[in-house]
């Protein structure tokens, strides 16, 4: 198959029909948009993807353009209001289905099957057709139907044994590791089963992800542990404050300061805080005196005065110097003056009705070509918003629209 | 889902150079190498990678560091060839192949142009002084061969202050943002432990950016190159919490195990030894099941105080305790099965041994069994996702250092025994490190 080129973005000339909702699913189409395809998001009448209604919300007012979380999934994407319990609904996701080549959706197991809409019936109407489910525990299997929400899918999947204090119950990760990953893993599967289909002459596939298993293959590099504890049997549980001699978490005059110990890169530490008198000493000079567990404590009382006169950026760049591993614990409002993300311009600002212009997390990844810019993103699209353009595109004429919207279906 | 195809994987005749590192990079040729591109890693037995192939070459056996996680040998025993039994490699290491070739010398450059030429395209995660003294660069990779695609994936981007600044995941998740939410609530960041997501969430990235890649290349005939920053891509993992930010000009701090939205949520003691159950109750009804059905304790049901979900966020310490007196004479799996049961949001906290025993993942045929020389058989993780029409099967182990040396050098180079010989005596060819004092 050869294709024209049109512009810098790989996947410009690809249709996607994102029948996803929530977060996991909308993350994964939200990046193959930002590669240039068209994405086409489904959204149920009245109320559309439940993430409209899920915090934060602007100025803390709910709404449905008002969700911070719908805003940031949903950039790049064209939404369309159909009603799938109608027969002429499921008829236009049809109709759509044909012209696209890529659908993702994420409803629970079956109901895409019940709807007549699962891949069984689409491949009869477009062959080519790569369908990509997101779905908690996948399409099959015991605990198909068992729930998943981001913390005990995180629990099941993730190193979560792992997570936090030795003297504490284990601790979530942040936002919505679990869900925003398994939308990439759709993300990845969709565009690999187009490679497929373009480029190897062949017929469509089903792809089933599951945020249980792509946790248990991903997060916390749960996969080396999985092969460690293969090798020794070895259970993982959460470290204790303080581990390594050198590491841990510093306070510094303006928050604190994540730093890697042990003995191969403490005499670096022991450089970069000026006390090189310290490798003179018999305890300090070999690597299994600083290896010894009295070193640990005894570190501290010499690195926390020298990383509270600095602040962490100072900390950071004395670490970079000193070939030390380590990073400052930044909050959101660091990262928006830091110099590097200022500096390659990474955040952008994005315009909307609700909002006005407001800074978003930029890009995934920067194509490099010459005399071509990387596109600004669209901003998240209204409810319905570009429905009569979608059925537009379909042929459906103005009255067949207004028909529709009077029936309920859009 | 079991797959039921017979089809050719996609990436089938797809060659990558990997040139990749510790665990973003490598994971990211893994994904690709499990459908079918042949991942050729270029190593050096004249330079060791720290943390890739080990913490180092011939590590002590009694070193504290390796204590457990992904830092282990199998039985404990780093044995003969250390780097070839290190977890943590091996891990993301089957389906591909690994030569050797000292690119800092001109002959090694010479054997990576030539390869160049014959790939698809190159994929690599150092901080870019690292790639500069080895001149692989776009525009020397472009030069070489202008179909080839090439992944650059430092930690913080190939420009900028940080430009050359090393780092490892958790320090990424430090710098974009992570442990400002992730704690236990009302507690000091120190006790928040690691976390190692950014490797894996930039993994991902590179797979899908070099997939991109090839469709430019199949569509406009020329290579791409595609920049991708480890940690920019881990902060759109974050992407809410800093839309909350953006538009309130507000961060919340520290959740613990807690979520605004549900309530009760919680991680709870199980019987037995570091055992626990994470628990969401995500509705009025599912808190009358639970309480009513599951714990059979009528009267907390009833108890005003958790009629509603800003009660139960008001007295969620109340309740944990009465929830807690319950788990705690529970096992951890039937627990989980039980609420599930009940149609409660619940889940183990599964340890490496749970993972292995579950029969989801049994049935689902997640786990593979390999057998790789100078490791053993184990079980490995099976791909990513399933293809209903593609079947998924891992084609071998990881690969020893230098273990594809004949088939990279004389197969696909065309290089003659005598040839072969003389990079072996000059010290690219090899399976054994043989290190510069420098290093």
């Amino acid at each position: 198959m050869t294709l024209e080129p049109t512009s810098i973005m790989p996947l410009d000339d690809v249709r996607i029909i994102d029948l996803t909702h929530r977060t996991a699913g909308p993350f994964g189409t939200r990046i193959l948009g930002d590669y240039g395809a068209d994405v086409i998001k489904i959204e149920r009448p009245g109320t559309g993807d439940p993430t409209r209604s899920m915090p934060p919300f602007y100025k803390d007012e709910p709404g449905l353009e008002r969700s911070g979380l719908f805003m940031f999934l949903n950039t790049n994407k064209r939404s369309v209001t159909l009603d799938l319990k109608s027969e002429r609904g499921r008829e236009i996701v049809r109709e759509l289905v044909k012209g696209a080549q890529i659908v993702v959706e994420s409803f629970s197991p079956g109901t895409m099957d019940a709807l007549g809409l699962g891949y069984e019936d689409l491949k009869k109407i477009n062959p080519k057709l790569v369908m990509t489910s997101v779905s908690n525990y996948g399409q099959d299997g015991p605990y198909r139907d068992y729930i998943g929400i981001e913390m005990n899918l995180y629990a099941m999947g993730g190193s979560m044994t792992s997570a936090g204090d030795v003297d504490h119950e284990p601790l979530k990760t942040a936002g919505r590791m679990v869900s925003y990953h398994a939308g990439y893993a759709a993300a990845l599967a969709s565009a690999l089963g187009l490679f497929q289909v373009e480029f190897r002459d062949s017929d469509g596939d089903y792809m089933d992800v599951s945020i249980f298993e792509t946790a248990m293959h991903s997060i916390d590099m749960r996969l080396g542990r999985l092969m460690g504890y293969q090798y020794t049997g070895h259970i993982g549980t959460r470290p204790g404050r303080a581990v390594a001699v050198g590491g841990g978490v510093h306070p510094c005059s303006d928050g604190y300061f994540l730093m890697t110990g042990g003995p191969r890169f403490i005499p670096n530490i022991i450089r970069m805080i000026g006390m090189e008198e310290l490798l003179e000493q018999p305890e300090w000079g070999t690597a299994e005196g600083r290896a010894a567990p009295d070193r640990i404590d005894e570190f501290l009382a010499y690195i926390v005065p020298w990383t509270l006169e600095r602040t962490k950026e100072e900390v950071r760049a004395a670490c970079e110097e000193f070939a030390v591993l380590g990073g400052p614990l930044n909050t959101i409002e660091d990262l928006v003056n830091n110099p590097q993300f200022v500096a390659r311009e990474y955040f952008q600002e994005i315009d909307h009705p609700t909002t006005g212009p407001i800074k978003y997390p930029g890009y995934h990844n920067r194509l490099h070509r010459e005399g071509a810019e990387m596109p600004k993103r669209r901003r998240p699209p209204l409810l319905g918003e570009h429905t009569d353009e979608v059925l537009s595109e379909l042929g459906l004429s103005a009255d067949d629209i207004a028909a529709l919207r009077k029936d309920g279906v859009v | 889902m079991v797959s039921t195809g017979s089809r050719r994987l996609p990436l089938e005749g797809v060659r990558i150079l990997d040139i990749t590192v510790v665990w973003a990079g490598p994971y990211g040729t893994q994904l690709l190498a499990d459908w079918g591109a042949e991942i050729i890693r270029i190593e050096s037995i004249k330079h060791f990678p720290p943390t890739t192939r080990g913490m180092m070459p011939y590590p002590d056996r009694n070193m504290p560091s390796l204590g457990g996680g992904s830092a282990q040998f199998p039985d404990h025993e780093p044995g003969k060839r250390p780097w070839n039994r290190w977890a943590s490699f091996n891990a993301h290491a089957r389906n591909k192949r690994s030569m050797t070739v000292d690119l800092r010398r001109p002959e090694g450059q010479e054997v990576f142009d030539r390869l160049l030429r014959i790939s698809d395209g190159v994929m690599e995660n150092n901080v870019p002084i690292s790639m500069e003294r080895v001149n692989v660069t776009w525009e020397r990779v472009h030069e070489v061969n202008p179909r080839a695609i090439m992944i650059r994936q430092p930690a913080f981007g190939i420009d900028g202050p940080y430009k050359n600044y090393r780092t490892f995941g958790s320090h990424m998740a430090a710098v974009v943002g992570h442990y400002s939410f992730m704690g236990y609530r009302g507690e000091d960041p120190s006790m928040t432990g690691n976390t190692l997501t950014a490797d894996a969430a930039g993994g991902a990235a590179g797979a899908l950016a070099f997939s991109a890649g090839l469709r430019h290349r199949e569509k406009t005939g020329e290579g791409l190159f595609i920049e991708l920053s480890t940690a920019e891509n881990f902060m759109t993992y974050l992407g809410d919490q800093f839309m909350e930010y953006s538009m309130n000009g507000r961060q919340p701090g520290h959740q613990g195990n807690r979520d605004p939205q549900y309530a009760p949520q919680g991680v709870y003691p199980c019987m037995g030894d570091d055992r626990w159950i994470a628990i969401t109750v995500q509705s009025d009804e599912a808190w009358r099941t639970l309480t009513e059905k599951v714990m059979e304790r009528p009267d907390l049901a009833s108890d005003s105080r958790f009629a509603t979900l800003a009660g139960r966020q008001e007295h969620h310490d109340e309740f944990d305790v009465e929830l807690m007196t319950w788990t705690v004479t529970q096992d951890a799996i039937e627990a989980m099965n039980v609420l599930q049961g009940n149609g409660i949001a619940a889940g183990t906290v599964m340890a490496e041994s749970d993972a292995y025993a579950d029969p989801h993942m049994q049935e689902r045929g997640f786990w593979e069994e390999l057998t790789a020389e100078e490791v053993g058989t184990h079980l490995y993780t099976s791909t990513l996702w399933t293809a209903k029409n593609t079947q998924r099967r891992h084609r071998w182990g990881p690969p020893r250092l230098g273990e594809d040396n004949e088939y990279v050098y004389k197969e696909l180079l065309g290089f003659s025994d005598a040839e072969y010989a003389e990079y072996e005596a000059a010290g690219h060819i090899g399976m054994d490190y043989d290190l510069d004092p420098a290093d």
